[in-house]
């Protein structure tokens, strides 16, 4: 059986009969016993998975009704709620916290016959970007083990880069899906703001994320998106798509296409095998009949700023809800004053959630929100500006996806400085909403290198597109493990 | 400049207990002050500005009971309340 | 001068959801935690789904209250922790980005004094905690979070007041106004509730917090005012503060956490896109919106001349003025005033009777119709009034029963007419010469037919055998 397999040609196979959804999901079962160990995807493996795919062979064979998914093998980043199973964050404050609900993503997948095959790892509420701040412990990246997979979706890059499945759903708040795509050397989709429902994804920063595919290919993430898309009536700030079909002329080029290269990304601080990289993919991009120009926003060199002030609020206030209370681990209230048994349970965090917190109640508060916050917000609005104008003159922007290679396990842990920098040429996107992909492009000494493209807010399919052209033109080994 | 002091208040008014103070501190530190480029971003004159949808989008008002006794999946205390720690006032 | 603001706390009782999921707006119905779901218990994922409903309506008494409306709403984020909120936030308004609340400045005339409204917003409740027994004993505290979401309107007015005098009549504007509108019932237990601020000439603010009712405010300003005059005439400082109002106690104690330490981190609430308002929609809001109360008043005396007074108790009050608005026709309309206001409204005074009661407005159009018509005198209109509510039996079975119907016989009221001349010689001799004297004996007449003689047709026929 092999694994190695994108989602449009496991569909293909499950639907001629060639492969059975049980043994491919037994199969996968299998891969995870024995590469996970090492690899540390998963926080929990679904028991009932082999099950529901009998289920859905069974519907094939009798030629029922059968979702596009065909029991295919997903894996879901563990800030998504699925009911009745354990939902984590990665955080000890969540480690029992049972969903009593399906988040819309996931109810749209079931109605598809997705087979869920486990909850899978992430920085503690999605904030970091290495995995390393998983209270579970970080997971490794398939290239190298002693590297970082990225993050905070490090979980969903691993799972479907070392074929744990065959796609995963990670969330975006400032690269956490393309970030660890661009590790694990993979496509991750980050969507036009309100394109995806958020209902039953665990906040971090509301106002700026997104859930995202992470697939092997382009056109694997183009069919999750036209599954898990659209108007949901309990997201407020989800836009209607029209029920976009984003496989239909994926395939039409870029020919004439103008595509601008943002120069705040490709400066100083960026590894030269990156910048080689970003250049090759600009030659292929005008071998393919794209006009590529250098193009200036300004409002780049503050975005990291903006978006760790935005985050930081919103997760202060986003996380205040994990008092122990209705929900949490076992620690009984009696005997304690409200405060101080609030000030206890939360000690639970972890000291990365509980360093953002704490920037969250600062920059935010009366006497600071002056110099920082508000400041933030005007960062955001004039850098969404300057996009805006931008995308009047060019149909697409492009960029590496992380100015740097994969790291070695614990080689930044201790400067969270230096890791906001590594944000630099992701947050754009989150901050101004537009959509955002990132293309596994070259092995660099066996560590991977994305390549980032941008369009304007809604013209996922444009990006697609060009992602898909640029993807033809490249070639990539194996993974190692 | 934000100094320790603040810092340390801003942790009481987060509900959080800090141990390993002094790491904390200076990593916070270093956070915040990195957060002092915005001051030379020249955004005075910005306006915020949020997405807007017609009225018509939001949700009608009709009560639809959730499906299931939510209360028995929660920490509950006697079967129906929820428990919290005294109050001081 | 004294000083007094409000901050008014009305829960749209009469909506059928919470403000951001479907569970039940009226809340009273459930047992413990019985009206809840992940949205309004917060639970990790879920999100607000904003009640279009509930715009409008808030958005009809920002228009009542001769309140600015917007053209664009916004959402805000209060944090703070306590345990009431299951977010540990509350999504509120405020205007820190232009006018983005639901309503903005206004004013209400209350006699002759003007009270000025600075803003309105729309906002959720709290659950409710529970102590049991002495909060001292207490382990723990139990929340019942069935609260928790109901939509809130909150009025915020300028410390216009200059006694609690003026707070009650205002309350009782308020009151009426929401009623009359039909977005909620102030009756019901905890749907109106207030903070009140408090200065007096050369003191500080004092803000008075938890006032859980209406009745109660008045007596919380009341007690605050003389708490602050006697410290004032001793020469003691009157500190800037928030003080709690003991319901139990009837006194105001200062809150041990102070207001000054809290730092609401007020951001916009990302969940919530901004929501148009156009003036489309606010002609089409406007247009719905029931005849206020001061228009239904100036068309009660105008039309029907109706005396001020009577109009003024009438208008103000739904409940009435439905019935009034049921039953009248252009020839009717004072008696069913008078009706309405000297006996049925002490008949039906509370919230209780109101319910049990079983009077209709075809009840009330048949009195009044029988009273003009010579059919019951006011008398027996008043006895049969209290059987209609009792029983809600026709007026016609009532009459029968009772025998309340009046003596128009001819012959049968000049027998009881030569009854009284004989027995009142004297009076019948003023009579004669002073005619204006006959009511006497009309009195005498209604006597012994325990007000069933028909009045106009006694006097006549007294008239005649006068002579």
């Amino acid at each position: 059986m092999n694994l190695k397999i994108s989602a449009l040609e496991f569909v293909q196979e499950v639907k001629n009969g060639n492969i059975s959804a049980e043994d491919f999901v037994a199969k996968t079962l299998e891969r995870i016993q024995s590469v996970d160990d090492k690899l540390h995807a998963f926080l929990s493996v679904n028991e009932e998975a082999v099950d529901k795919a009998q289920k859905i062979d069974k519907k094939v064979k009798s030629g029922d009704k059968v979702g596009a998914c065909f029991g295919m093998p997903i894996s879901i980043k563990d800030n998504m709620c699925i009911k009745d199973s354990k939902t984590t964050c990665a955080s000890k404050m969540l480690e029992n916290f049972v969903a009593p609900y399906d988040a819309t993503v996931i109810t749209k997948l079931k109605e598809q016959d997705a087979v869920f095959i486990g909850k899978v790892n992430l920085d503690e509420f999605a904030m970091g970007l290495t995995t390393e701040f998983s209270a579970f412990g970080p997971s490794k990246n398939p290239w190298n083990l002693d590297y970082v997979p990225g993050g905070s979706s490090g979980g969903s890059a691993v799972s479907v880069s070392a074929f744990e499945c065959i796609a995963s759903l990670g969330s975006d708040t400032g690269g956490s899906v393309r970030n660890p795509a661009s590790f694990c050397s993979i496509v991750g989709y980050k969507p036009t703001y309100g394109l995806i429902s958020r209902y039953g994804l665990i906040s971090y920063s509301n106002s700026i994320e997104q859930i995202g595919p992470l697939t092997r290919t382009v056109k694997d993430a183009a069919f999750m998106l036209n599954i898990i898309s659209g108007l949901d009536v309990n997201d407020n700030t989800t836009r209607d798509n029209k029920n976009e079909d984003y496989l239909s002329e994926i395939d039409s080029g870029i020919v004439g296409k103008k595509i601008g290269i943002i120069q705040e990304m490709v400066g100083d601080g960026i590894d030269p095998a990156v910048l080689s990289a970003t250049k090759d993919a600009i030659v292929k991009l005008e071998g393919l009949g794209a006009i590529c120009e250098e193009v200036s926003i300004d409002m780049v060199k503050y975005s990291v700023a903006a978006y760790y002030t935005i985050t930081a609020t919103e997760a202060g206030s986003n996380l205040a809800r994990y008092d122990n209370l209705r929900y949490g681990y076992d620690f009984s209230v009696e005997g304690y004053e409200f405060n101080s048994y609030i000030s206890k349970a939360r000690k639970n965090f972890g000291p990365e959630v509980i360093r953002r917190m704490i920037i969250g109640g600062f920059v935010p508060s009366a006497g600071q929100a002056g110099k920082y916050f508000l400041k933030a917000m005007k960062v955001k609005s004039k850098l969404t500006k300057e996009v805006d104008e931008v995308f009047k003159k060019y149909d697409l922007l492009i960029a590496p996806t992380v100015p740097i290679l994969p790291f070695k396990i614990g080689e930044k842990i201790d400067d969270p400085v230096s890791l906001f920098l590594i944000d630099i040429n992701t947050v754009t996107a989150n901050l101004t909403g537009k959509p955002a992909i990132s293309l596994p492009f070259v092995i660099s000494n066996g560590l991977p290198i994305g390549i980032q493209l941008l369009a304007d807010s809604m013209q996922d399919k444009l990006l697609l597109q060009a992602a898909y052209a640029l993807e033809q033109t490249v070639t990539l080994p194996e993974v190692p493990i | 400049m934000v100094t320790e002091e603040e810092i340390e208040h801003v942790a009481k008014l987060m509900r959080i207990d800090v141990d390993d103070h002094k790491e904390f501190v200076d990593k916070v530190h270093a956070m915040i002050d990195y957060f002092d480029v915005l001051d030379s971003a020249g955004v005075e004159s910005e306006e915020i500005s949020m997405h807007e949808i017609p009225i018509s989008n939001l949700r009608e008002d009709k009560f639809i009971p959730f499906n299931e006794k939510l209360i028995d999946k929660l920490n509950n205390y006697k079967g129906t309340y929820i428990r919290a720690p005294k109050m001081s006032t | 001068m004294t000083k007094i603001g409000l901050e008014i706390h009305c829960q749209l009782t009469n909506l059928e959801s919470k403000l951001f999921c479907s569970c039940k707006a009226n809340y009273r119905e459930f047992e413990i935690n019985e009206n809840i779901c992940p949205i309004c218990m917060g639970l990790p994922g879920s999100l607000p789904r904003l009640n279009q409903e509930a715009v409008k309506k808030a958005t009809m008494i920002a228009m009542a209250l001769n309140c600015t409306t917007p053209d664009k709403i916004a959402f805000f984020r209060k944090n703070y922790f306590y345990p009431d909120l299951p977010k540990n936030f509350q999504i509120t308004q405020l205007n820190i980005y232009g006018d983005t609340s639901i309503g903005g400045t206004g004013s209400i005339m209350i006699g002759e004094k003007k009270i000025k409204i600075r803003r309105i917003q729309l906002e959720e409740d709290p659950g409710r905690l529970i102590y049991e027994g002495s909060s001292s004993k207490n382990l723990i505290t139990l929340v019942d979070y069935n609260r928790a979401g109901t939509p809130l309107v909150e009025i915020v007015t300028e410390p216009d007041f200059e006694n609690p005098k003026q707070v009650r009549t205002f309350v009782n504007i308020i009151c009426d106004l929401l009623e009359n509108l039909g977005v909620s019932d102030p009756g019901l237990d905890g749907a109106m509730r207030a903070d009140a601020n408090v200065s007096i000439e050369g003191g500080n603010k004092v803000e008075i917090k938890n006032i859980e009712s209406f009745h109660d405010l008045e007596k919380a300003i009341h007690f605050e005012i003389t708490r602050q005059e006697s410290l004032h005439s001793r020469d003691f400082q009157i500190i800037q503060e928030t003080r709690h109002w003991d319901e139990k106690r009837k006194i105001t104690v200062s809150a041990r956490s102070k207001e000054e330490d809290l730092d609401y981190r007020y951001f916009l609430e990302g969940d919530i896109p901004w929501i148009i308002i156009d003036s489309h929609i606010k002609d089409k809001l406007k247009s719905k919106m029931p005849e206020s109360i001061s228009s239904k008043k100036e068309r009660y005396i105008s039309k029907f001349n109706i005396p001020t007074q009577v109009a003024t108790v009438l208008s103000s009050d739904k409940f009435y003025s439905d019935l009034f608005e049921k039953s009248h026709s252009e020839s009717n309309a004072k008696e069913i005033a008078n009706i309405i206001t000297t006996d049925l409204m002490g008949l039906v005074d509370t919230r209780e009777k109101r319910e049990k009661s079983k009077i209709t407005s075809t009840h009330l159009k048949d009195l009044a119709d029988s009273i003009q018509s010579g059919k019951i005198s006011r008398t027996s209109a008043k006895n049969a009034l209290y059987e209609i509510v009792k029983t809600g039996k026709d007026l016609s079975q009532i009459i029968l029963e009772l025998d309340l119907g009046n003596v128009s016989d001819e012959s049968e009221l000049l027998k009881i007419i030569q009854e009284v001349i004989s027995e009142e010689i004297q009076a019948v001799e003023h009579a004669k010469s002073n005619p204006q004297t006959i009511n006497y004996l009309v009195g005498k007449v209604m006597q012994k037919t325990k007000g069933k003689a028909e009045p106009k047709l006694t006097l006549d026929l007294l008239k005649k055998q006068l002579g």
